[in-house]
């Protein structure tokens, strides 16, 4: 144990969240530069209980899964009664990128954000996993463009006949109308009615339906898609927490992603159906002509960076010969690492 | 200008109709509603409008606006965008449709101007040859029909013209003329039927007891016309502003 805390050198501190803090480390034995997510105690009363139950979720699944675009879990170990886990570095996350207004997001990059996210969630979903927490903040992007899902802390297997899951699951935002209205038994239409959002939101560079309160993200909801019906939404007034709302007319999309193409509405209309067993799948999305019509996604190298990185990155890279090199070394380097 | 029109009209003709729709040359657009708010400012705006056959939604200049991005960002993306090239306020505006491969590079695509708020496509040099050149040989194809019409052929004496036996078809000619002058010489046919009132007034038809009360109906004819020409004159008074407001601009 204490041989693997002193492989992991912190280099800076990252981020802190509910569970966990999070430092930019180096591994000493391969010279990769990792991310060490650090479980946090708790109180006393939580620590009883043993290991963080998000942590250990995410130590169960990480370790059966081996994706290109999917947070690789490097390493597990503990210190006293600490659990930390080491990850692969990424340099930033899609929410970072939307929010910075010095980037052009063409439909040439947001179509190789969404190509990436989809790979990794059809890996994910063939593997009867379900995220349940897809956001902009947790689909993690490195220099070279390549994008990984991350954060696997409500992450769960599905496919039970009988098992009840809970509903209060999805940051608000990009939850789907069927867990709103409290659907206890759901499939993989919630995580693509996140991605949808997510298209959405890099679309518009905010977030498409930004409720203020549960009650709110149905009016939302509503008020771009029309309200549904038991016509379009069969079994929709069986579900524990349904309620009638007011009437509205829904909108067409054209009207709201006034730069998109047909192709790319076919997708978001595809995605963002209000009845979960008519939402396309990761696989049939996939098979739309907008991933195969012109442009062609960007090329990950190419994608752009949040100016703070931009930056680095020109400071680290002098000639081209070295960049050319350092990148084909990190290319390796994380594959050898993955397992 | 006005002789391009015909050519255009003449095309479905000859190219067929489908082809015809299609050609964004023969297209234009407006919306009343912005017209007389149109300036410099806005035209961008009224090109970019949902319902303008030829504006591309997916250009750059649509992602920028829905991004809510600078429009200084336009320079640094590639791809397809429009910018206004030239200005004469109020009245012309002038858009390029252009292909943008870096800040400094761009393929003009099509240029479209704005004139009183009507859009139209500016037409390409092959287009306006094809036409005039398609245009000449109709009218080609047309004398050597009509011609023909005319050439006789007998056994004894072999092809001759004959023009005589034709005069039914010549009297149905002057009628298609007619039209042509009333078009042409307005201003000449109201002074020539000025001068004619003028000399009936001078020498009135030989007067019988009887023609008395027509000669009134005749001289009431001949003010109607006159007025009903005057109405006709403020109507292309009215067209006519465009050229008056040009001088104030130079």
């Amino acid at each position: 144990m204490s041989s693997k805390l002193k492989r992991y050198e912190k280099i800076e501190f990252l981020g802190e969240g509910q569970f966990a803090t999070v430092y930019k480390a180096r591994d000493v034995k391969t010279e990769a530069i990792v991310a060490v997510k650090k479980i946090k105690l708790g109180s006393r009363v939580d620590a009883q209980d043993g290991i963080n139950r998000t942590a250990l979720r995410e130590i169960k699944i990480l370790q059966e899964l081996d994706h290109k675009n999917l947070m690789g879990l490097l390493d597990v170990f503990g210190h006293m009664s600490n659990v930390s886990l080491v990850f692969d570095f990424m340099d930033t996350d899609l929410e970072v990128i939307i929010k910075d207004n010095t980037i052009i997001l063409t439909t040439a990059n947001i179509k190789s954000y969404i190509i990436q996210t989809l790979q990794g969630l059809e890996y994910l979903h063939m593997n009867w996993i379900l995220h349940r927490d897809l956001k902009p903040n947790n689909l993690l992007v490195n220099s070279n463009g390549v994008l990984k899902i991350g954060d696997f802390g409500l992450a769960k297997l599905y496919g039970s006949p009988n098992r009840l899951n809970t509903h209060q699951v999805v940051t608000r935002w990009y939850r789907a109308p069927e867990l709103l209205f409290g659907a206890k038994q759901y499939s993989v239409c919630i995580d693509m009615w996140a991605v949808g959002c997510i298209l959405a939101e890099l679309l518009l560079r905010l977030p498409f339906l930004p409720g203020e309160s549960d009650l709110d993200q149905l009016t939302r909801i509503f008020q771009v898609f029309g309200n549904p019906t038991e016509e379009n939404w069969p079994g929709l007034k069986m579900l524990s927490d349904y309620i009638e709302f007011k009437p509205f007319a829904p909108v067409p999309l054209k009207h709201i992603f006034t730069a998109a193409g047909d192709d790319l509405l076919d997708v978001i209309s595809g995605l963002l159906v209000l009845n979960p067993l008519e939402r396309t799948n990761c696989t049939e999305t996939l098979q739309k002509s907008f991933f195969s019509n012109k442009p062609a996604p960007t090329y990950g190298p190419k994608l752009p960076l949040p100016q703070n990185i931009r930056k680095l990155k020109d400071l680290e890279k002098p000639s081209l010969k070295r960049k050319l090199l350092e990148s084909a070394e990190g290319g390796t380097l994380s594959k050898r690492l993955l397992f | 200008m006005d002789k391009s029109y015909p050519d255009f009209s003449m095309m479905p003709n000859r190219i067929g109709l489908a082809n015809f729709a299609d050609n964004p040359l023969s297209l234009s657009w407006h919306d009343s509603a912005w017209i007389p708010v149109l300036s410099m400012d806005n035209v961008m705006d009224y090109f970019s409008e949902r319902s303008n056959p030829f504006f591309d939604r997916t250009c750059n200049n649509e992602i920028v606006k829905m991004q809510r991005l600078s429009p200084d960002q336009l320079n640094n993306m590639t791809g397809l965008e429009y910018v206004l090239l030239h200005v004469q306020a109020p009245i012309l505006y002038v858009i390029r449709k252009q292909h943008r491969h870096s800040p400094t590079q761009a393929t003009p695509i099509a240029d479209y101007y704005i004139i009183a708020g009507t859009i139209y496509q500016a037409p390409d040099v092959a287009s306006v040859l094809n036409s005039r050149m398609l245009s000449c040989v109709h009218h080609l194809q047309a004398s050597f029909d009509e011609a023909s019409s005319f050439s006789r052929y007998h056994p004894s004496k072999g092809y001759s013209w004959d023009f005589k036996s034709q005069r039914g078809a010549d009297k149905a000619k002057p009628k298609e003329e007619k039209p042509r002058e009333e078009t042409s010489s307005l201003f000449q046919r109201q002074r020539v039927d000025m001068l004619l009132g003028d000399l009936i007034k001078k020498f009135p038809l030989p007067t019988q007891p009887l023609p008395k009360a027509p000669q009134t109906v005749p001289t009431k004819n001949e003010p109607e016309n006159g007025a009903s020409d005057d109405k006709t004159e403020i109507k292309q008074e009215k067209i006519k502003p465009p050229p008056e407001k040009k001088p104030r601009l130079n």
